[in-house]
């Protein structure tokens, strides 16, 4: 038996084992890039959790990556969190490569592999198309207030939606005071989750509760959070026993919310994709009667991006990669609503006139308000570390109540 | 070879918590175990996933020790034993998933109460989906565990001659109720015991129907320590172990208690 503990020990240490990295490559260097990057077979974890985004990817952007460079990409499911834990453990393990050369991320989890010392960077700038990006628009440019610094790319830029049955209301509340008055009048029939979107939401609540936006933009501030976040949670105290399940109990994401708005049982859900209406009545999820709306008190914006760990072998393939996925074709192509609808991150002054005509033919949303008309109620994301104590007070104050 | 990926793991999730290792470790601190152990939050979720072990056990094997008793002939084999054993097939999530369709407000047995006009709207039918008794969270775990529990009692049964025990009191005078509470009871009971606790500390530890069917407050002990090892907070993460080596202590103390282990130990110094 001890025999065999020790064998088992011997062979665990072993399989731990990796070879070191063939060679070193010069990534400042598109040409180098170029030729070292193709013919390579590379992974990407992201979010799949939505068959248009996943058919986009699947139908379009690998087709070409392949006939362009020969690259072939393996996509894994998998976000936020779950990103953060596998790019640790493989640091935390030592491991000389990482499974996974590219990642889709944004604010929170950019805060945490930075933290963490997982992303490499800086790598955006040797792009070519990144000179067409529009860093000089704080919505792209920053990331929940990060400076981004090279270390991930924007890919795609969305605002949050607040989306509600048109045959049940005909009215949406507006401001917060015709919310509370709606949810008194309709109980059970509003709700946020407790994720992700939910916070969004709190944190779109908490900046309009602000004399100016700038006192929480910027660096995490704690008087301003204090001060801000005790008109917050009165507000949220006011409408928790009209809420759906009596303000007892939340979604615990925003598919719950989805799922809960397509069966009836509430009347609102929300979507940080501020397109979303459109592809899931495509989908025949949410009713033809579902539309989306910003509310006048404001939502956040903000962009999503690429990142590459800092252990992936095949860097030069995953800039490839990501630089085709930001090329004008690709951007416009995913900017459809039929497609997917997600806003580009490219500037259009800056395109070279050959490239602006695949923004020309692009077919207007449906249902989904057009997003010049959201730009005047958009908010800046706050600082990561608001997430983290909106989230704690949340379940202290709220949940725990 | 079980006992080496378990106790590596436990003691990497002790030096963790302990703040010896980890990517944001700092050096050695209590802290992390004095936030778990000081968490009114932490203890509400181990009495919450006891009361929800608990609860479905006892009721499961009831409704098990009732088919095993009344359906001995037919149990075994026929049509019935494909109902009673069809949920064996479903993993937890999808019994999870069922549960919630059926059950919750606008679920299959909401909208059949308000057509045959049982209830006025939706709403009104009672919430057993993320309510605070756990009352979804049990059930699903009822409709998993039952068809476990009908087999052991009904092979007891059989083993141990129960039935000739049955007929050997009958002729001796016992009425039903004696045969019952003296002789099938105290025996499918005894033989059952640890197979029984041990289903507690199964349901106690599940995740997929808690995560679907539970709520924020209370929650069962699994989810809330994925939460915090998974949500935004990394320098939660630490507390999250700390909250699973407590879980183990207790797991352990409980087995230990009820002599479980003891009984473990016996078996194997018998078998060599």
């Amino acid at each position: 038996m001890k025999r065999i503990f020790i064998l088992v020990c011997l062979i665990s240490l072993w399989s731990c084992k990796t070879e070191e990295p063939s060679s070193k490559i010069d990534l400042s260097n598109w040409e180098n890039i170029k030729e070292q990057g193709k013919d390579q077979e590379i992974s990407m974890m992201m979010w799949m959790g939505d068959p248009k985004i996943n058919a986009y990817m699947s139908d379009y952007i690998l087709p070409k990556i392949k006939s362009e460079y020969g690259i072939d990409v393996n996509i894994v499911n998998g976000q936020g969190n779950v990103i953060v834990q596998s790019l640790m453990s493989e640091l935390q393990a030592d491991v000389d490569e990482s499974e996974i050369d590219l990642v889709w991320i944004n604010g929170e989890t950019f805060y945490q592999l930075r933290q963490i010392d997982a992303l490499h960077g800086p790598w955006t700038s040797v792009l070519p198309n990144s000179e067409y990006i529009n860093l000089e628009n704080d919505f792209i440019g920053k990331d929940f207030q990060q400076d981004i610094n090279g270390f991930e790319l924007p890919w795609g830029n969305v605002q949050m939606t607040v989306i509600y049955d048109s045959r049940k209301v005909d009215s949406p509340p507006k401001t917060k005071d015709e919310l509370l008055a709606f949810v008194v009048k309709n109980p059970g029939k509003f709700t946020f989750d407790n994720h992700f979107t939910g916070l969004t939401f709190l944190k779109s609540l908490l900046i309009s509760f602000a004399e100016n936006p700038n006192e929480l933009y910027g660096d995490f501030n704690e008087k301003n959070y204090r001060k801000y976040s005790e008109k917050l949670w009165d507000y949220i105290d006011k409408i928790k026993p009209y809420l759906w399940q009596k303000g007892e109990v939340f979604p615990e994401n925003v598919a719950q919310m989805h799922q809960l708005f397509a069966s009836g049982e509430i009347w609102f859900t929300m979507s940080n994709n501020d397109s979303e209406v459109d592809n899931k009545i495509t989908e025949g999820l949410f009713p033809e009667s579902a539309r989306a709306y910003v509310p006048e008190f404001g939502t956040i914006q903000n962009s999503h991006y690429l990142g590459i760990p800092k252990l992936s072998k095949y860097k030069s393939s995953a800039m490839l990669f990501a630089n085709l996925m930001i090329s004008a074709e690709a951007q416009a192509k995913k900017m459809s609503p039929e497609i997917w609808g997600d806003g580009t991150v490219l500037s259009l002054d800056k395109l070279p006139e050959d490239q602006l005509q695949y923004f020309e033919n692009i077919t207007s949303r449906k249902h989904a308000p057009e997003r010049e008309n959201l730009q005047k109620f958009a908010l800046m994301e706050l600082s990561p570390e608001y997430m983290i104590r909106l989230s704690e007070d949340f379940r202290n104050k709220i949940i725990n109540q | 070879m079980v006992i080496l990926p378990v106790s590596t793991g436990l003691i990497y999730a002790t030096s963790y918590s302990l703040g010896l290792t980890g990517l944001m470790s700092q050096g050695f601190t209590t802290a992390y175990w004095g936030e778990a152990l000081s968490s009114q939050d932490v203890w509400s979720s181990f009495l919450y996933s006891f009361w929800v072990g608990i609860v479905s056990v006892f009721i499961a094997a009831c409704i098990a020790l009732g088919l095993a008793l009344g359906w001995q002939r037919s149990i075994q084999q026929g049509k019935l034993s494909y109902f009673i054993f069809l949920p064996l097939c479903y993993p937890a999530t999808v019994m999870a998933f069922l549960v919630h369709q059926w059950f919750s407000p606008s679920g299959f047995f909401s909208r059949l109460f308000y057509n045959l006009g049982i209830i006025d709207n939706l709403e009104a039918f009672p919430i057993v989906i993320r309510d605070y008794y756990g009352i979804g969270i049990i059930l699903c775990s009822i409709f998993l565990i039952t068809p476990f529990f009908t087999i052991l009692f009904s092979n007891i049964y059989k083993n141990e001659r129960i039935n000739e025990l049955e007929n050997l009191s009958k002729t001796l005078g016992s009425s039903v109720n004696q045969i019952l509470r003296r002789v099938t009871l105290p025996i499918l009971f005894n033989r059952s015991k640890t197979t029984l606790l041990l289903f507690v500390i199964f349901v106690m530890g599940s995740y997929e129907a808690p995560l679907i069917l539970g709520r924020q407050n209370p929650q069962m002990i699994t989810v809330a320590i994925v939460n915090k090892i998974q949500k935004f907070n990394l320098n939660d993460i630490p507390v999250g172990y700390a909250m699973s080596i407590i879980y183990v202590l207790i797991v352990i103390i409980s087995l230990n208690f009820s002599g479980i282990l003891k009984t473990f130990q016996n078996r194997k110094i018998s078998n060599i």
